[in-house]
């Protein structure tokens, strides 16, 4: 060993909390940057998008061809009683109108497939970030606000595109045209007449922002709803057993009421442009008339000129009308997509990094003056050093709270040491590749946790190797794993249906299920976090047998408070306000657990 | 009732069609805003209508010769004012109401739920009921807020002119107006379909709203086992349904959209035709004919609107629907009518519960003294767990009755019952609340019972070792605790209410010995009137209880006295003897 101890002084603390996160810096990127950064996205929809644009600036000038032709029709056959005439402009209509049936069609379907498209490699994004992430981002961060991020707020930015987009781009098209037509006929007037849209610019510029923000007030406390209903949910036999359904109730309404006075805020928020916009269409229009009638009276314009020019104007101003509702809900988009690349912009604290190679050890698990500290708590560990040979049986014991099932997830990496080094086979465990790692280590977490299915698909959970196995071949390796009798508690053995909530299947049942999943893996060293607590005695010898079956090879760490399960250990370390000791023996460690000072 | 045939989360759907109140029946609490909603649509388009008139006016008294500025400046500067204060005045009753209607929604759902049965909540699965609560919400603001008003005015413009069209000339009139009924045709069919699908899409929301839960909570085994990979591709699956589900409800309104245009678009084409016909014969003027033109406009315009709304309508009503699924759902009723004290004698008489087929207990009979301690050991998955639900009323046996000295125990009040019976829980149940709010989680908890709950769990010394005490926060799922911590915050809790009866779940599975032993000692000294059953491993601790109850395969194998049982029952030999070993080191 060195004699130089590198401290790596951890820069790894990171705040994932999505709601406390400071947005300062780049947060307050503009409508056009975070758009582009959403497009690109979306990049293979690109020429998808320019296809769509194509569609909806057809349809648009159909839909201006069609008022064209009929006032034509009139002009030319009408009103000189030429039926033919009418008949074939008829036709020709008709014809326009099967063309623009077909490119609606598309229109709609291209767009509306963007959209859904969109969506879905949205939530793709947002649910592979989310598995990127370490646990410490799920200790930060409440199950229902994150599920709000995935569903409602990707849902609110698809809204825009699949709904609002088309009309968007279709008003735009419109008003462009009609403003530079307004510019062409008469300049003064023109600008005269537009003069109202360029205060209507001003305003939004103005009040987008606030506008946004309320909108971005109104997801943050739907997320908070979204995660007192999930939290209340998943207690909900407390809350029954200690008959505090008023609880729920309370706060619930609590989260509602806040709810509520936010949407309602964001709801008039973004309905203040369609009133503004519509005054300012009116204004336009009164500019014209009372301008126009002075040009006159001046002799520089004429009654037609007015007549066709107050067409036009209309022609811009309805146009700017409908953008005032899309351009709420452009709003309402750009504050979903904030929350969402705010969490599409976390990054993991633990990168795979190359070995720094400062400390040399044969030991398969090896900790150097190891010190831990949660984010914004005390230190857990402090200056832990120990190391595990490969083939032996460690146990640590020690009172709650004592820094022993944050030793076990330093072991499988869950989190990065603060300080100090953690060497797994003589390297630095952070050099390896996850799937090395895990292949490696074993971990019986605490808590068994199921996902919803099979006993078959959760003793496979993560299990590449036998996953296609047929149910003869498992129950060979199982057998072979000696395993079977612990299969054999499950009425329909591996086609046993289990659930993630919901007591069918009792705890201890869940730790057999999760202790199956652990050895068939074949960790090289495998932990058990206090992972038979509730199993009882007379299983647990079984458990013990299975655990002296595996290969020689295997290092194995045991957690626990029961005696009679440690007592086997080839070492037992005490672990206690944040430091691990060595007990001499097994009396040594009962003596410490019993007689020393528990400072936890 | 039972947890684990509840692979499907159907609730009972209340298709008894017909009587299912649709979506518009939602608006009848709320008619006095709804009216005036509608008022301020109508004014504020009613006005709109007028601004070519005072165009047309200002231009025709100008070319007459007669213009009087300051008279068109002040009708138009009212016009555009009065248009400006209705469309605010609408948009806020609009958000107004539609807030209101879902706050209530949410309200009424919440206080459903509240009321529900543990066994419900499981049933329906918690995934589902929050997609209620959020998504489903959502769509029947969104009616509220949009489709709602839309819909109305635009029924009342297309009325209006239909009756403008018919008073012009009946003949043409009839023959545009028949494309309502078609295109009321094609909308019929399409929402007809759409329904399932927007069903069907909701449903998937729920998975995905599964999927995500189950990888938030068993997020560190997928970082154990490394298998964030086959995580998304989990997600990635029920999420390319629900892309497919939604290119499918596009497909119809991608199509039912255009055919809409495309019907009204051939009025238009009529109108050219037949009317220019008449015009050419003489039997309509140019005059009308040109104001037939510009009134169609009108009429189509509204179409299409109710178009584009029909999409909110069919997913409200969707959701509508699965909201009132909710609501409809029965409910447990208080049975319950005695107040009194309990004192603590139980008398489990031949219980029987089954999962479905699968019995779980069977014929299960003891009785407890009060103020006695009864200890419950057995192997895994004995019953032993839902034994304890059944004493805490969290379910009901299928058979046999369970008696709370002499009454049984649905005849209690449940403000009552659950305020005489603490229960710790097995798995850690922890709310993102401070520590005081989590122990103290009844509010009859004073600070003396408060006290005597923290030291009898042994938690002072960590509480005192907190920057913040008990009002520390403590983070959702308790992730900032250790196992231990939490099972003594879940004991602390279950004593804060002073309970006649304790019922413990094999709480001191992760409690060190030592702690263990203080818990157990303090619990003697500080409850001494206290009913305790405790379901547990270890035997030692529990020698000296009155009465254990040995559970096996949902049966009752033995009861009786530690130093009998020894002798008498082999099985309960047996897994004395499995723990003999260290016996010699434990106190």
């Amino acid at each position: 060993m060195p004699r130089f101890i590198v401290h790596n002084e951890a820069p790894n603390i990171m705040n994932y909390n999505l709601n406390q996160q400071s947005d300062k810096s780049e947060q307050k990127a503009s409508n056009l940057a975070s758009l582009r950064k959403l497009i690109s996205l979306i990049g293979e929809e690109r020429i998808n998008l320019i296809k769509a644009f194509v569609a909806i600036f057809v349809n648009a000038v159909l839909s201006l061809l069609g008022p064209y032709l009929i006032g034509y029709t009139i002009d030319k056959y009408i009103q000189n009683r030429e039926y033919h005439g009418v008949l074939v402009f008829s036709a020709i209509l008709l014809a326009l109108y099967i063309v623009a049936f077909v490119v609606n069609y598309l229109q709609m379907r291209m767009m509306g497939g963007i959209g859904q498209r969109m969506l879905f490699s949205l939530r793709n994004a947002v649910f592979k970030k989310l598995q990127e992430l370490p646990v410490d981002f799920f200790n930060q961060n409440k199950a229902g606000d994150l599920i709000s991020r995935i569903n409602n707020d990707t849902d609110k930015v698809n809204q825009f595109f699949s709904q609002s987009l088309m009309q968007f781009i279709g008003s735009i098209f419109t008003m462009t045209g009609a403003g530079i037509i307004l510019l062409l006929i008469n300049l003064p007037l023109g600008i005269a007449a537009l003069s109202p849209a360029f205060i209507v610019w001003i305003f939004t510029r103005f009040i987008s922002p606030w506008v946004k923000r309320v909108n971005a007030e109104s997801m943050q406390s739907t997320g908070e709803l979204s995660a007192e209903i999930q939290e209340s949910l998943v207690n909900f036999k407390v809350i029954v057993a200690f008959n505090r359904r008023d609880y729920f109730r309370k706060r619930f309404e609590v989260a509602n009421h806040d709810n509520y006075s936010k949407s309602v805020k964001a709801g008039i928020a973004n309905n203040v442009f369609t009133p503004v916009y519509t005054l300012a269409a009116n204004l336009g229009q009164l500019i014209v008339l009372a301008f126009g009638i002075y040009l006159i009276v001046r002799g520089h314009f004429t009654v037609g000129l007015l007549i066709s020019f107050i067409a036009y104007v209309t022609n811009f101003y309805n146009p700017l009308r409908q953008l005032a509702a899309l351009w709420a809900s452009f709003q309402i988009a750009m504050a979903a997509w904030d929350r969402i690349s705010l969490l599409l912009s976390l990054e993991t604290n633990l990168l795979v990094v190359d070995d720094p190679q400062c400390i040399q050890s044969d030991s398969f698990m090896t900790f150097r003056n190891v010190s831990f500290r949660y984010p914004n708590g005390k230190e857990v560990l402090h200056k832990v050093s120990f190391d595990l040979e490969r083939g032996k049986t460690y146990a640590f014991v020690g009172p709650t709270g004592g820094g022993k099932t944050t030793t076990a997830s330093l072991i499988a990496r869950l989190y990065d040491a603060t300080r100090g080094f953690v060497l797994l086979d003589g390297k630095d465990i952070r050099s390896y590749p996850p799937e090395v790692r895990s292949q490696k280590i074993g971990f019986i977490l605490q808590e068994p946790f199921l996902f919803s299915g099979t006993v078959r698909e959760n003793i496979l959970y993560g299990n590449t190797p036998y996953r296609n196995l047929t149910n003869q071949q498992l129950s060979e390796v199982i057998a072979e794993a000696k395993l079977e009798s612990l299969l054999e508690r499950f009425d329909n053995g591996l086609d046993t249906v289990v659930q993630t909530a919901g007591d069918g299947i009792s705890l201890g049942q869940k730790q057999l299920i999760a202790f199956m999943r652990a050895v068939l893996r074949k960790p090289e060293l495998l932990i058990l976090d206090e992972a038979t607590a509730n199993i009882d005695t007379v299983t647990e010898q079984l458990l013990d047998c299975i655990l002296k079956n595996l290969p020689e090879s295997t290092t194995r760490v045991i957690i626990a408070h029961r005696l009679n399960t440690i007592e086997n250990a080839d070492q037992i370390f005490f672990v206690n306000s944040g430091k691990v000791i060595l007990a001499g023996s097994f009396k040594d460690a009962v003596d410490l657990l019993l007689h020393g000072k528990n400072e936890s | 009732m039972n947890a684990n045939t509840m692979s499907k989360p159907t609730i009972k759907p209340s298709d008894s069609t017909g009587s299912k109140p649709g979506i518009f029946s939602l608006l009848k609490p709320y008619s006095g805003i709804v009216i005036l909603l509608i008022i301020m649509s109508l004014l504020g388009s009613g006005i709109n209508m007028l601004i070519p008139k005072i165009i047309a006016k200002g231009i025709d008294t100008f070319s007459a010769g007669n213009f009087d500025r300051a008279l068109i400046v002040y009708q138009f500067t009212g016009a555009a004012a009065g248009i400006f204060l209705f469309t605010f005045l609408q948009n806020i009753f609009q958000t107004y109401a539609a807030e209101r209607v879902a706050k209530d929604l949410r309200t009424q759902l919440s206080d459903k739920i509240s009321r529900q049965s543990y066994a419900y909540i499981l049933k329906s699965n918690p995934s589902r009921l929050l997609t209620n609560l959020t998504s489903d919400i959502d769509s029947v603001k969104m009616f509220v807020s949009q489709a709602f008003v839309i819909i109305i005015s635009s029924v009342f413009v297309i009325v209006g002119t239909s009756v403008l069209l018919i008073l012009i000339n009946w003949k043409l009139a009839l023959t545009v107006i028949s494309i309502v009924p078609v295109i009321g045709g094609a909308f019929f069919i399409v929402l007809r379909k759409v329904r399932v699908l927007f069903k069907r899409s909701r449903e998937i929301i729920d998975s995905l709203n599964k999927i995500i839960n189950e990888s938030i909570m068993g997020s560190a085994l997928i970082r154990v086992l490394n298998s964030q990979q086959p995580e998304s591709i989990r997600f990635l699956e029920t999420n390319l349904v629900s892309r497919n589900l939604g290119l499918s409800i596009l497909r119809l309104f991608a199509t039912l959209v255009p055919v809409i245009m495309f019907v009204s678009n051939l009025a238009v084409v009529t109108i050219l035709a037949l009317g220019g016909h008449f015009v050419v014969t003489g039997t309509m003027s140019l005059g009308n004919f040109a104001a037939f033109n510009s009134y169609i406009v009108l009429l189509i315009f509204p179409i299409m609107m109710i178009g584009f709304m029909s999409n909110i309508i069919a997913q409200a009503s969707a959701s509508y629907s699965r909201i009132n699924d909710v609501l409809d759902s029965q409910l447990t009723d208080e049975t319950g009518t005695i107040e009194s004290k309990i004192r603590g004698d139980i008398d489990v008489k031949d219980v029987s519960l089954f999962y479905g087929d699968k019995p779980i207990l069977k014929n299960v009979s003891f009785s407890v003294k009060a103020g006695s301690k009864t200890a419950i050991i057995g192997p895994t998955a004995a019953g032993k767990s839902q034994l304890l639900y059944l004493l805490t009323n969290l379910m009901s046996p299928d058979s046999g009755t369970i008696e709370f000295d002499g009454i049984r125990a649905d005849l209690y009040t449940k403000e009552m019952f659950h305020s005489q019976i603490g229960f710790v829980f097995q798995d850690s149940v922890i709310f993102n609340m401070s520590l005081r709010e989590n122990i103290a989680f009844s509010d009859k908890v004073t600070d003396e019972s408060l006290d005597k709950a923290i030291s009898t769990a042994e938690l002072s010394d960590f509480i005192d070792s907190l920057p913040q005490k008990l009002n520390t926060v403590v983070s959702e799922r308790g992730t900032s605790l250790s196992g231990g911590q939490k099972q003594r915050i879940m004991l602390a809790r279950a004593l804060a209410i002073n309970p006649k009866i304790l019922l413990l779940d094999d709480f001191t599975s992760r409690v060190d010995r030592k702690t263990e032993n203080k818990i157990l000692c303090n619990l003697l000294n500080n409850y001494p009137d206290l009913t305790l059953i405790s379901v547990t491993q270890k035997i030692s601790p529990v020698r000296h209880f009155e009465q254990i109850v040995l559970l096996m395969e949902g049966e009752v194998i033995a009861t009786g006295k530690h130093k009998d049982l020894k002798e008498s029952s082999p099985e309960y030999a047996q897994i004395y003897s499995s723990q003999r070993s260290t016996q010699h080191y434990e106190l």
